[in-house]
């Protein structure tokens, strides 16, 4: 399905939890707090493309207005690339993250999908998806 | 005479519905644990899109329901909630404050809760929405997830096993 670049959210939801489970270097439990769920809008300013996990850097504006960064850890680029999802996709677009929270209380999330908002370009998503 | 016979008739009606209501109550008391091959995708993992227990211990009285649910990687979360739906405290891990309630509908159990807590991004509510079904040995918990604030929500469905 085409998607109508003015009105639709592109989405692409990626499931990680596959790829985590081959990607993963690091304990989730030890970083990220499976218990806090969080959901993030925001505007991505940077992107760190490398293996085994991206990581986005996303200006998200409080509810004072106020902007605070936030670091995304993503799957790698293999896996963004197979979804359709390129590096220069990424900064300057307007993306919502779903995802857990990280432990130490910093703006740091593990994100379990990634939803860019008004791509730059078109991508084959599903309409159910946010 | 005629009358009386009438009120008999009803009386026995009903009393034979009551029973009929009685036996179809269902009961989720049992240890339950995720069966991820029939699950849905994404329920389990590092990341999944919502947090599912890898398992549930249940206990069920005529007026309570007791549920513990533990995890690999998130901390166990419990609750006593009334069966009449009236809210009740969710015990939580630290940081976290949490409140629901919980009702039975025909043969489901309905669970609804409200999550809270602090962030960098300010005070995050996320309410969880949950419905239970029994066929035979297996529970089938259907779940939503919806951040305050945000037009989005999630949607999964988990499978268990009893032990």
């Amino acid at each position: 399905m085409r998607i109508n670049l003015s009105f639709a959210a592109v989405s692409l939801g990626i499931l990680l939890a596959a790829t985590a489970s081959v990607q993963a270097h690091h304990s989730f439990s030890a970083t990220y707090d499976g218990n806090k769920p969080i959901t993030l809008r925001g505007t991505v300013t940077k992107i760190g493309w490398q293996n085994p996990h991206a990581h986005i850097y996303v200006d998200v504006k409080n509810a004072d207005g106020k902007a605070v960064t936030w670091e995304v850890e993503s799957a790698g680029p293999t896996a963004l690339l197979k979804a359709g999802l390129r590096k220069e996709d990424f900064v300057g677009a307007e993306i919502i993250i779903k995802g857990f929270l990280a432990k130490d209380g910093t703006p740091t999330v593990n994100a379990s999908s990634l939803t860019l908002v008004e791509a730059k370009k078109e991508f084959l998503t599903d309409e159910k998806t946010p | 005479m005629k009358r009386l016979m009438i009120v008999l008739t009803v009386a026995l009606a009903l009393g034979g519905q009551t029973v009929a209501l009685a036996q179809a109550r269902p009961d989720f008391s049992g240890t339950w644990r995720l069966n991820v091959g029939k699950s849905g995708p994404n329920v389990a993992g590092n990341t999944p899109n919502i947090p599912f227990p890898s398992q549930i211990a249940v206990k069920q009285t005529p007026t309570d329901i007791s549920v513990e649910s533990t995890s690999v990687r998130q901390q166990p979360v419990s609750a006593v909630y009334k069966l009449d739906g009236s809210k009740v405290t969710v015990q939580t891990p630290e940081g976290i404050s949490e409140t629901g309630e919980a009702k039975l509908d025909g043969g489901n159990l309905l669970i609804n809760s409200r999550r809270s807590f602090s962030s960098p991004a300010g005070d995050i509510v996320v309410e969880f929405k949950e419905v239970w079904s029994l066929t035979g040995n297996v529970l089938t918990i259907q779940k939503t997830r919806t951040q305050s604030g945000e037009s989005t929500t999630e949607k999964s469905q988990a499978v268990y096993d009893k032990l």
